[in-house]
């Protein structure tokens, strides 16, 4: 009997050991989560792309972000003590650093911990500016630090940029104060600072892993990277070393459900609250949606525009999802989507009344209600200027009558101009009686952007105009619109920081060959903008947006297209989620009711 | 044989030099520019002409050549353009979860393929046969992609028998748990049209004088089938198993995309998209080489089936 208890006890021994780390991770919040895209590495001066960014955003931090609950957005420090008013007329900020903030720790720390100090972002934004790096965010220091683009341009000429060497404009006042002197008066100089690419990183990090800074990203963030499947996971966990949050409430709206549920969740408590929060970038559209509603995964960011009607028929949320508690938040998107026009080309391009008018009833022919019905799944708002909604300058008000689908408009000024069927062919010349054939490109790799083409073509063959929609690599497209090789080509433009600047410079004559791939330059135009960059966030700036909005309609060298609208779905036991309209991710400020998931598991 | 086998390999020497022209020359007319997307949203000339220096491809095309040709030989592909990851550590951590599932879809497909092709064969035009040559014909005509949306919405979500999609660490977990749906969806795809080319074979094999002699000198059926036919079709059908070959390496794009399969199919496509020349170049050489290779081991197994073949 003795010997009988004693394996009986071993047996429960044993199986107590064996439960007892699995019981203990069934407790841990684990967050689990897609990302429609796969992302390239986790080296914040050297990634662009959204997702890649958006996990940079959760291991490091800048002097400044922006409030979790406050719309219209709003900046708050993060490492600073607080947000420095411009001083010199707009030409400089100063910075003080929380001290004891700490690095996550390392091996290129050689067992030490580290301080973040003033230094780290000396270092860091040099770093936008050293060839090596070829950094895509660059342009964000170009021609804006006093000193800088000396020192960029030694680089250029050595290959090597000297991190020891002096700016003038990065002036290290003591361990954790840093002034940054401009060259001209920029007020959206702390929108670039609250920037997820802006922020520190450990010099002695980056030179340990040369080449391998993507894999190894160490930051003061709350969470650290634990394991990386390229293109496949990413798992994050949270910092030790991280002093935590505390959801700040100030800024919040009391009539807003999403931002009482938030605070009923996580006031008080100290963030993040989420243990690990595992990412599987899944490209594909069906495993996404079928992981989200097969309960592999808590939350479904951007709802697939082809189960739209699945999850939202008539607009309301199904009843299937909603019996489960399963909550969905409709985002507008800091973002235009656009179709340009080559002003440098003969036949659309040029600023004479003749070509104007061509332009003009292009864009009035075209059907883009049509393109939000059928292409976008009703998921759009048709957009009235280039600065969307959520984004500061944004006009509520103003309204592109110029834009809005009026085929007989549109023939009457082709008439009007010359543009007239001489051949009987049922297609349209020139005024010059030279063929009207217009190229338009587009990125071939998206199904979406096919059925725009095709829209284009249908659209103006009800004027009589011929469209040829082709596709082509999307490297090609890119390389196409810098140089003014096309005709007309679909875009688009996802806010990098809140501020109309942000879309408007896309239509400033000097940035031709860079983001102005309209090649559009009128000097009224940029005589406005110039202007408006020296006028801090005002009326006065605002009636200079205006105006430009209207110099925009009046030439044409866009049709503006939509705002694209997203759904991000949630279980209920995901606790204090909100969409910030700049932020990418929300890990820091979300719970789990790891209890409601397993009860809904059952 | 050992002369024989000299002789292949050396042949695979012009044949490889013709692969990393064609692979080159191509890249070079159609593949884009990688510099532009590398270079972000907002980017001028210098900087474009700055990521263009740094990954080689403004050097002379002689130049850019002989670079190709020394990675070759040296197995040093460099670094990814898009990701900086090691060309050679892409390749070794992805071919493992292609090979998880392609490795059983090619055996067992085989295995049925053969099986069901001689049973089919053995009751040529009856009833079974031409109901099987018309499912198989059905099968054949549905896309793969409608197999694996239908069957990832069947199997994974309504009836819930496997993840709709994930990968793990854990060979076994993969194995018995994220492989076997995608394997099953490749075998119902690939098993159709191999039925009815190896059946073919079969058939043709049914109709030779030696079948008939044997059937007259009173063999039975089953030996005849099972013996005689079988092991002469096996030539033609380890033909097609080694043209398959190469691809198992290679995987389905379609089903790595599907169920996140972090494999080299997906690779392959993602390095295509960015314009990332090494990986692209490491794949389309390795796999040239593979094929080659492959070919060479099905002559020689010819001789292991069937002895009367000789190598000339």
């Amino acid at each position: 009997m003795k010997r009988l208890l004693a394996v009986f006890a071993a047996c429960l021994a044993c199986a107590l050991a064996a439960a007892g780390p699995a019981w203990a991770a069934v407790e841990r919040k684990v967050l689990r989560m897609s990302f429609r895209t796969a992302e390239a590495g986790f080296d914040p001066q050297r990634v662009f792309d959204r997702y890649s960014v958006g996990v940079c955003e959760n291991l490091f931090e800048g002097l400044l972000t922006y409030d979790y609950l406050a719309r219209p957005v709003r900046l708050v420090p993060l490492v600073a003590e607080a947000i420095p008013e411009p001083e010199e007329g707009g030409t400089r900020y100063t910075f003080r650093i929380r001290p004891g903030i700490l690095f996550s720790d390392d091996l290129a720390f050689k067992g030490s911990r580290r301080e973040l100090v003033a230094r780290d972002f000396e270092y860091s934004i040099k770093r936008f500016r050293d060839p090596r790096y070829a950094s895509p965010y660059e342009w964000l220091f170009e021609h804006k630090i006093v000193g800088l683009d000396e020192l960029a341009a030694a680089a250029k000429k050595s290959g090597h940029l000297d991190y020891d060497a002096r700016v003038a404009g990065l002036e290290i006042r003591d361990r954790y104060t840093i002034s940054f002197k401009l060259s001209e008066p920029d007020f959206n100089f702390l929108y670039v600072l609250a920037m997820p690419n802006v922020v520190p990183v450990a010099r002695e990090v980056i030179e340990a892993y040369g080449d391998d800074t993507m894999a190894h990203p160490v930051g003061t963030g709350p969470f650290v990277l634990k394991d990386w499947v390229r293109r496949s996971k990413i798992v994050l966990e949270r910092n030790p070393n991280h002093r935590g949050y505390e959801l700040d409430t100030r800024y919040a709206d009391p009539a807003d459900e999403w931002d009482r549920r938030a605070i009923d969740a996580l006031r008080g408590k100290r963030l993040p609250l989420l243990d690990r929060v595992e990412i599987y970038p899944i490209e594909e559209e069906q495993p996404r949606f079928l992981a989200f509603v097969n309960h592999e995964h808590d939350i479904l960011d951007e709802t697939p525009f082809e189960f739209i009607d699945q999850v939202l028929p008539n607009g309301r949320l199904a009843p299937g999802l909603a019996r489960q508690g399963v909550k969905v938040f409709r985002e507008e998107q800091p973002e235009i989507t656009y179709d340009v026009f080559n002003l440098e080309d003969p036949a659309v391009g040029g600023y004479d009344p003749q070509r104007v008018a061509l332009r003009r009833a292009m864009v009035l022919a075209h059907d883009r209600d049509q393109e939000i019905g059928i292409v976008r799944k009703g998921q759009a708002l048709p957009a009235q200027s280039p600065v969307p909604p959520g984004v500061v300058g944004f006009d509520s008000e103003f309204r592109a009558g110029q834009q809005d689908h009026d085929v007989a408009r549109a023939k009457a000024l082709l008439d009007m101009y010359g543009y007239a069927d001489r051949d009987g062919d049922g297609w349209r010349e020139r005024p010059d009686g030279k063929p009207l054939v217009i190229e338009y490109k587009y990125n071939a790799f998206s199904q979406s952007n096919r059925q725009l083409a095709e829209l284009w073509v249908k659209s103006m063959a009800a004027i009589g105009i011929r469209i040829n929609a082709g596709a082509v690599q999307f490297a090609d497209l890119l390389n196409d619109k810098r140089v003014g090789k096309f005709q007309m080509a679909g875009s688009a433009w996802i806010a990098d920081y809140p501020d109309a600047q942000n879309f408007l410079q896309l239509l400033y004559g000097p940035n031709t060959g860079q983001s102005n791939e309209a090649r559009f330059r009128l000097p009224e135009f940029d005589r406005l903008y110039r202007k408006s960059q020296a006028v801090p966030d005002s009326p006065e700036r605002n009636a200079l947006y205006r105006e430009m909005n209207r110099l925009l309609l009046a030439y044409a060298p866009w049709r503006l297209g939509v705002h694209r609208i997203f759904n991000h779905l949630q279980y209920p036991w995901v606790k204090g989620y909100k969409k910030h309209p700049i932020l990418y991710t929300n890990f820091k400020y979300l719970d789990l009711d790891v209890a409601a998931r397993q009860a809904a598991a059952k | 044989m050992t002369a024989y086998v000299i002789r292949r390999m050396w042949q695979m020497i012009p044949t490889l030099a013709g692969v990393i022209l064609l692979i080159f020359f191509l890249f070079n007319w159609v593949g884009g520019d990688p510099a532009q997307v590398l270079a972000g949203k907002i980017s001028n000339p210098e900087q474009i002409a700055n990521i263009r220096r740094q990954l080689g491809v403004d050097q002379p095309y002689w130049y850019q050549l002989w670079v190709f040709v020394q990675q070759v030989f040296t197995f040093d592909f460099g670094r990814s353009w898009s990701t900086n990851e090691e060309v050679s550590r892409i390749l070794l951590t992805r071919v493992g979860p292609t090979l998880t599932i392609m490795v059983p879809v090619l055996l067992i497909e085989t295995v049925l393929a053969v099986v069901f092709a001689i049973m089919v064969a053995y009751v040529r035009g009856s009833l079974t046969d031409r109901a099987i040559m018309v499912i198989c014909t059905t099968a054949m005509s549905i896309s793969f992609l409608v197999y694996i949306i239908f069957g990832q919405w069947l199997f994974g979500f309504i009836l819930g028998w496997f993840p709709v999609q994930g990968w793990s660490e854990s060979f076994w977990r993969n194995l018995t748990n994220y492989a076997p749906l995608p394997i099953m969806l490749a075998i119902f795809v690939g098993l159709a049209p191999q039925l009815r080319l190896y059946r073919s074979f079969f058939l043709e094999e049914i109709n030779q004088d030696y079948v008939r002699t044997a059937r007259a000198k009173g063999l039975p059926e089953k030996r005849v089938m099972m013996k005689h036919v079988l092991r002469n079709a096996m030539i033609p059908i380890l033909t097609n198993v080694g043209i398959y070959l190469p691809s198992v390496f290679v995987g389905s794009f379609l089903l790595e995309v599907f169920f996140s399969v972090p494999g080299l199919g997906r690779e392959i496509v993602t390095a295509v998209n960015r314009s990332d020349f090494p990986v692209i170049k490491a794949v389309t050489v390795y796999l040239a080489v593979l094929t080659m290779v492959v070919n060479l081991l099905v002559d020689v197994m010819y001789k292991l089936v069937d002895p009367r073949v000789s190598f000339k």
